[in-house]
């Protein structure tokens, strides 16, 4: 027992000493990558840089929310990364918390898109090195409907002729409620919040029950009602209603498009319809994905510059462009971008609005999503339901103030 | 007296004492960082840990406390801590925005700097001679350059062209050099007094000075920029106008989260449904698929190729449960799911699983039975073999029907057994989240609540809806409150429950 215990105690003093030499070595950039397309090309820049700086730099994949998790709640233990990718809204909820560190871009902002620039502004400052961008795109089957329909009267009118003539069932199905159909609310007037003087979202002005919310609601229940779309909201349902074309449209994103391809159903994307002839198409949120410098690293100047100095570059932002596809922040390496995908999403993009990053924005979804099930069941109307969802929000941002 | 010493200095003693004092250096190490960050709960379990540990080491009296010492440790750690520990959140403000402590949202506002208007940006090269020390060449907006050391001047310098290669023996550090060494760089102050310019960045270098200046006696922050004073306003430092500093910090709040739900009408009648729902469901849910076991271990008993089909009954036990649930998802689902498309078919009509109300608390009654009754099929059949066959054969003699000495026989014997495990499945379902978050999150929605919450919700899926999922808006201490309230009752339940059980095995 007694040398037993002897030797633990030298161990572990043994083990404490050489972990303290370890550390005291060149320490490598850690980088979290929240999704495996990107780990790849992430590593070889990551090569790239040690061979010219001799700074190894470790990529590794970790689930978002542990990111979020050790980000917020582990105040930097000596394992967490100095550098993070996040998808931008989960910003503010980050910077409210003081756990990241803005990050100086120079003039070199100019060589991104604005609104991936603006992803990540918050409070005024830049948080974050922009690295793509995605929105939703109006998916239309092509053999059902050769030309894009500029309004949603057009597009009803469409789908009804459709179900008339047998050759569908419904006109679309909702992959939900929220986030992939906000061009529907949109198109009316919808919003989610106001917007203060400066600019930046304000998360006591609730826009969830505005009239365009209420008038993008309506239409979908009018659509659930006269069964031409189904009443429960369901992804996979959606999908294959539009694969299988017993739907000639869909609201979706680009993860849907190899479904799509494997399907073999003939598609095309295009800008969203718009409330009324010559009115403004609908608007889908901006995700912007980016690398964040975490306020708790040991080398944080040396991550800000990893990103200023050495991802901003045309080179990186394209080897990373060719990793997954996903449409650059870096406009050069955008423009590249000219299969029809590509420039279908960029067209029903070109008026995206940065989804708010602000942390109110994760009251809205469960209150968001409950009011269209309980307008969708006919238990509440469209107004009653958005009007109970504002409130929802409204009442957990009053308890956060306190 | 001889002896005595020679017996506290034994090498067996040595041992023992150093063990002591490595454990409470350890000890003392750990708390002092955990205090150092205002960790106190933890320090204070940790340093009770280390107190123990150190006696039963020196105590001959609490020799046997060391077979238990990791098992102790390890409960104390792991399940009287988190207790102690959420009782303690839940009168606290712990939300997303006041995440961590004091001292640490003191040290992090601290560390934010600003450059007055008036003081000028540069962009700089660095110079490094043999010895290993700095210095910093600097050129302001209009392209003047000036030589500044760490405790020295800003010293106007002629630089015609590009950065001379060596500045009195020191020499410039080329591109690849400026980022490896950038780290260090920033931590070094050049110039002197009012005037320190410190490496922003690659490319920038200025005099920045702290923004805020602290004021302990106060607990007020002054931003030195605007000269706006801010008071701490539960945990976060706001100033006359509304605006505060990030990030806030940890306080006590009484029992403010407490009476937000315990004297708030509009949570406690959507809450008092869903306890009513989650002792139904973790009750039917118990009950029948005990009964399914149970029958199934019955009939099973003594057919032949009973193995066989106990081996095929099984099945649903070994698959990992979410991915039974996922099943039951697309068998169920509304559209296209192959249960309701065959009722459709056959009926004319189909239950909505997720939208309706009443289907889906069967739906997930339906599933939780399914998943659960192999384990109680197995356990009856163990507990069917334990009855002694003669009891059925005097019962018989007497002329008693099957039925009959099933109720008076097996039953009872059969219960003796499996009570206590009944207890626990009840106490385990009334807190199965996988199978709520993986089925429908516990939707359809409950129309006009305070906060989102669905008909199917149990309480536990209700909190973690409430702290966790949505982590950028999270609010530890509501949520840590509602469980407090939700471990005394599961904890009463459990204890009536345990007490009648005993009273049961005492009457037989």
């Amino acid at each position: 027992m007694k040398t037993l215990f002897k030797r633990v105690v030298t161990a572990a003093l043994v083990g404490t000493l050489a972990l303290t030499a370890a550390v005291a070595q060149v320490k490598p950039l850690k980088i979290w990558v929240y999704d495996n397309s990107r780990i790849d090309a992430l590593t070889q820049i990551g090569k790239d840089f040690e061979a010219k700086y001799k700074i190894p730099v470790e990529v590794s994949m970790v689930d978002l929310g542990q990111i979020k998790s050790q980000f917020l709640l582990a105040n930097g233990g000596s394992d967490t990364a100095d550098i993070a990718i996040i998808p931008h809204d989960n910003l503010g909820g980050l910077v409210e918390n003081g756990v990241v560190l803005p990050v100086n871009l120079g003039r070199k902002a100019s060589n991104f898109l604005k609104p991936a620039i603006d992803g990540f502004m918050y409070n005024g400052k830049l948080y974050g090195l922009p690295l793509s961008v995605e929105n939703i795109g109006f998916f239309r089957n092509t053999t059902l409907v050769p030309q894009a329909p500029k309004t949603w009267d057009e597009v009803i009118a469409i789908g009804k002729k459709l179900m008339a003539e047998g050759k569908t069932t419904q006109i679309m199905g909702f992959p939900d409620a929220t986030y992939n159909v906000f061009p529907l609310y949109t198109a009316f007037g919808g919003a989610i919040f106001g917007k203060k003087a400066d600019g930046s979202w304000d998360p006591h002005k609730v826009e969830l029950n505005n009239t365009g919310m209420v008038k993008g609601l309506s239409l979908m229940v009018q659509m659930v009602k006269n069964k031409e779309a189904p009443g429960t909201i369901d992804w996979d349902g959606a999908h294959v209603l539009f694969e299988s074309g017993k739907a000639p449209f869909i609201l979706t994103g680009p993860w849907a498009i190899n479904r799509f391809k494997t399907a073999k159903v003939p598609y095309a994307i295009s800008a969203f319809p718009a409330a009324k002839k010559g009115g403004q198409p609908g608007a889908p949120f901006l995700g912007v994905q980016g690398m964040i410098v975490s306020a708790a690293s040991k080398q944080a100047a040396l991550a800000q510059a990893f990103l200023t100095q050495f991802m901003a570059t045309e080179k990186y932002m394209n080897q990373l462009y060719l990793a997954d596809h996903r449409p650059s922040a870096w406009k050069t390496v955008n423009d590249k971008a000219d299969d029809s995908d590509s420039k279908g999403f960029a067209e029903a993009g070109t008026n995206a609005i940065p989804m708010p990053s602000i942390p109110a924005m994760g009251y809205v979804w469960d209150a968001w999503g409950n009011a269209a099930a309980l307008a969708f069941s006919g238990e509440k109307t469209p107004k009653e339901a958005l009007d109970t969802a504002a409130t929802q929000v409204e009442t957990q941002v009053a308890a956060k103030k306190k | 007296m001889e002896t005595q010493t020679k017996t506290i200095f034994s090498s067996q003693n040595m041992g023992k004492l150093l063990g002591a004092a490595a454990l409470t250096f350890l000890g003392a190490f750990a708390v002092y960082h955990l205090l150092h960050d205002g960790l106190l709960p933890l320090a204070g379990m940790i340093s009770a840990i280390v107190i123990f540990l150190v006696l039963i080491l020196v105590k001959k009296s609490l020799t046997p406390y060391r077979w238990l010492a990791v098992g102790l440790v390890m409960a104390f750690l792991f399940t009287v801590f988190p207790i102690l520990y959420t009782v303690f959140l839940s009168f606290t403000n712990m939300s997303s925005g006041h995440l961590v402590t004091k001292p640490q949202a003191v040290e992090r506002i601290l560390a934010q700097t600003y450059k007055p208007d008036h003081v000028p940006t540069y962009s700089w090269e660095a110079y490094q001679n043999t010895s290993g020390e700095w210095l910093l060449l600097v050129f302001d907006q209009d392209n003047k350059a000036f030589d500044v050391r760490p405790g020295s001047d800003l010293k106007p310098i002629e630089v015609p062209g590009d950065p001379p290669a060596a500045i009195d023996g020191y020499k410039l550090l080329d591109p690849v050099q400026k980022i490896q060494k950038l780290q260090a760089l920033t931590e070094v102050e050049f110039g002197h007094g009012s005037n320190l310019i410190t490496i922003q960045d690659p490319m920038t270098a200025a005099a920045v000075v702290p923004q805020y200046q602290y004021d302990e006696a106060q607990n007020t922050m002054t931003d030195k920029s605007t000269g706006l004073l801010y008071t701490n306003k539960g945990g976060t430092y706001t100033s006359s106008a509304g605006d505060v500093l990030i990030p806030g910090y940890m306080v006590g709040i009484g029992t403010n989260n407490y009476s937000r739900f315990l004297g708030n009408t509009g949570y406690l009648a959507p809450i008092g449904e869903i306890i009513i729902w989650n002792i139904g469901f973790s009750l039917f849910s118990v009950l029948i698929s005990f009964a399914i076991g149970m029958a199934i271990a019955q009939l099973f008993e003594n057919v032949p190729g009973s193995r066989l089909i106990r081996a095929l009954l099984i099945i649903p036990y070994p698959i990992p449960v979410l991915v039974s649930i996922m099943i039951w998802r697309g068998l169920l689902n509304e559209n296209m799911g192959l249960v309701t498309n065959l009722l459709q078919h056959i009926f004319g009509s189909a239950p909505h699983f997720f939208t309706d109300i009443s289907w889906a608390r069967f739906a997930i009654i339906l599933i939780n039975v399914y998943l659960s009754y192999p384990y109680f099929f197995v356990l009856a059949t163990g507990a069917l073999k334990s009855v002694p066959r003669d009891i059925y054969e005097a019962a018989e003699i007497d002329g008693a029907s099957a039925w009959m000495s099933f109720r008076a026989i097996t039953l009872p014997m059969v219960m003796r057994i499996l009570m206590p495990l009944l207890i626990a499945s009840f106490s385990f379902n009334f807190n199965n989240f996988t199978l709520i978050w993986g089925f429908n999150a516990g939707l359809p929605a409950m129309a006009d609540t305070v906060v989102p919450m669905g008909h199917t919700d149990l309480m536990i899926s209700f909190i973690y809806r409430l702290g966790f999922s949505t982590a950028s808006a999270a609010d530890y201490g509501f949520s840590a409150a509602i469980t407090v309230v939700l471990f005394l009752l599961v904890g009463l339940m459990v204890f009536f429950q345990v007490r009648n059980a005993k009273s049961l095995k005492e009457s037989r």
